[in-house]
């Protein structure tokens, strides 16, 4: 499904290069679920963003789907992202003046339809939040936040979730409820790419990718 | 979500932002709303004004002695009144003059009283100008007389008089002036030439120059030469301090205008331009996830040019009711002698609702496109 060519993104920090992802090759097929492990600034969060057509590598090639992901126009790339990958980040990152149907429906790739508003009501009430669809929020609690953070990424039934530290606010609770939810996508066929400091993911992971300062160190 | 209804619940969420946006724009277009209301005024009072100060070009046949016309006011030679088709054929947008009233001025002498008889004839106005007469219209069988006259000859509005053997009606209600014109007839060209003896004759031609230029700027010298060029025959008789007032009235509504709208429009620019930048940094984690989401830059574009849109309709909405209240609260006190014509300016508020959303959508332009170009990935690491 995805595969990682010599990889490699590099930025200029003070004036001084800075390797975040050294030559990184690595393929991931359709259906797996892959932690990516590494200390902090190992480049797991670039590796993430590089996966999903969101930040170009300096070198190296990104295919998904058989399809050069850089080498696609920057729309069309868009409508991939939008159709096929779904995005979950540590800081929810949610718009904050939309109440939580309105969050999950900003996913939807134009005017929202109605199935598409149905297929939101019921993630909110699969995810346990239908009870707050009208809040904004800022009134949730942080666990509620990631759910509602999930279920937007699971709007448009993705093929993958790219997910970056999704329970590094959370306390071990919500952390694991976040964890199962991202497994139940898994079991039902989808591929999830998790950046993870904890071990939450553990039971759930088939497979684990080791990044320390840029590079692959253990699949 | 429609990206309107996107646009209008961040507005809702971002009062404050939004709220200052509203004033600065509002405050913008009622300022332009009012200054052009206000300058519609102006130039209005300054026409009515002027008109009342008189012409202040006096064409007099150049065989005339100064010193005689000074002293009586008028010419003792005449000219053909052919004289006055031959010059108002030149009036053109190009010349410095406008506004021509041949006229015929005699003293004369009416039941034992001295008065002045003036003929006139009707306005010449340069073409396309559309410029209403200078001076009052005297209808056929009519004539205008002084508060002097009427006082000693015991007449009033709508009496018959006699003026050697022509009988006319009086037109005007005789007000006292404190000028000549107390003891003036006023009567068509063609009555006071038949009155007169003097059929085909004037004495002078009256009008206004249009330079605009002070008596430091020389507009003598100017108009001497132009009308010299057309008519050799006539010495031009030139009354600086009217021309000078009219000058100096219009150079500085002109001054006013050239640094009141510029100045009006580039602080409005400024301001919605940085409230925009504001309103794209505090929003860069929305736009990340906009893009990760996978909308395009148009859809991002539209948020922030949408809102700009949505916020100078209403902000011209407001600026126009607000403008024009101004002008017509506090304009009648401004220019007292043309107050009745202080009106609201619909052509000019559609304009403005027209314009101002527009207005507001170039000043946000950049930093809408800050906000495209901006990198998702910078945000979305920023955890």
């Amino acid at each position: 499904m995805i595969r990682c060519d010599e990889v490699t993104k590099t930025f200029r920090k003070n004036g001084a290069e800075v390797v975040s992802l050294d030559r990184f090759t690595a393929e991931i097929d359709e259906g797996e679920f892959v932690a990516v492990r590494g200390p902090s600034g190992s480049g797991k969060t670039t590796l993430l963003l590089t996966l999903g057509g969101m930040q170009r590598p300096s070198a190296g090639a990104v295919q998904f789907g058989g399809r050069d992901l850089y080498a696609l126009p920057p729309a069309e790339r868009a409508r991939l992202r939008s159709g096929e990958i779904g995005f979950v980040f540590q800081m929810f990152h949610l718009v904050p003046y939309l109440d939580l149907l309105g969050n999950v429906l900003l996913a939807a790739p134009g005017r929202p339809s109605d199935a598409e508003r149905e297929r939101a009501a019921g993630l909110l009430d699969d995810l346990g939040l239908a009870k707050r669809a009208t809040h904004r929020p800022a009134e949730l609690s942080a666990g509620e936040r990631q759910r509602l953070a999930v279920a937007r990424a699971l709007l448009n039934r993705p093929r993958l979730i790219l997910a970056d530290e999704p329970t590094g606010n959370l306390d071990p609770e919500n952390a694991a409820e976040v964890i199962r939810h991202l497994a139940e996508f898994h079991q039902n066929g989808g591929t999830v790419v998790l950046v993870t400091h904890g071990s939450a993911a553990d039971e759930y992971a088939g497979r684990m990718l080791r990044l320390d300062r840029g590079r692959l160190v253990g699949d | 979500m429609t990206v309107w209804a996107h646009i209008l619940r961040e507005v809702g969420f971002r009062k404050l932002n939004a709220l200052f946006s509203l004033l600065g724009l509002t405050l913008a277009v009622t300022i332009v709303a009012a200054s052009q209301l206000l300058a519609e005024a102006d130039e209005r009072e300054t026409r009515r004004v002027t008109r009342d100060m008189g012409f202040n070009l006096r064409l007099i046949p150049a065989k005339t002695d100064l010193g005689q016309f000074y002293r009586d006011g008028f010419s003792r030679h005449a000219m053909e009144a052919a004289t006055l088709d031959r010059l108002a054929t030149q009036l053109t947008n190009n010349v410095s003059f406008n506004h021509l009233v041949g006229s015929l001025r005699r003293d004369y002498t009416i039941n034992g009283q001295d008065i002045l008889l003036v003929g006139l004839s009707e306005t010449y106005v340069a073409p396309g100008q559309g410029k209403k007469p200078m001076g009052f219209e005297i209808k056929e069988g009519t004539i205008h007389i002084g508060s002097e006259i009427a006082r000693w000859q015991e007449l009033k509005k709508g009496d018959a008089m006699h003026v050697g053997v022509r009988r006319f009606t009086v037109a005007n209600d005789p007000i006292e002036t404190g000028t000549p014109d107390d003891i003036t007839i006023f009567a068509r060209l063609e009555d006071a030439q038949s009155i007169l003896g003097l059929t085909g004759k004037i004495n002078e031609i009256e009008a206004i120059d249009c330079l605009c230029l002070t008596a430091d700027e020389d507009p003598l010298a100017i108009l001497r030469r132009e009308i010299g060029g057309i008519l050799p025959e006539v010495q031009v008789v030139h009354q600086r301090i009217l021309a000078d007032a009219r000058a100096k009235q219009r150079q500085t509504r002109e001054k006013v205008n050239a640094v009141v709208l510029p100045s009006v429009l580039v602080a409005g620019a400024v301001w919605v331009a940085l409230l925009a930048v504001l309103n794209v940094r505090d929003r860069r984690q929305e736009i990340g996830i906009l893009r990760a989401l996978g909308k395009g830059g148009g859809r991002i574009a539209g948020l922030f040019l949408g809102k700009a849109v949505l916020l100078g309709f209403v902000a011209a909405a407001l600026g126009v009711a607000l403008g024009t209240w101004v002008v017509l609260e506090f304009g009648p006190s401004l220019f007292p002698v043309t107050k009745k014509a202080i009106h609201a300016n619909w052509a000019l508020a559609a304009q403005l609702i027209v314009a101002t959303p527009v207005f507001a959508a170039l000043a946000s332009f950049i930093p809408a496109m800050l906000a495209v170009s901006h990198d998702p990935a910078e945000t979305l690491r920023e955890d």
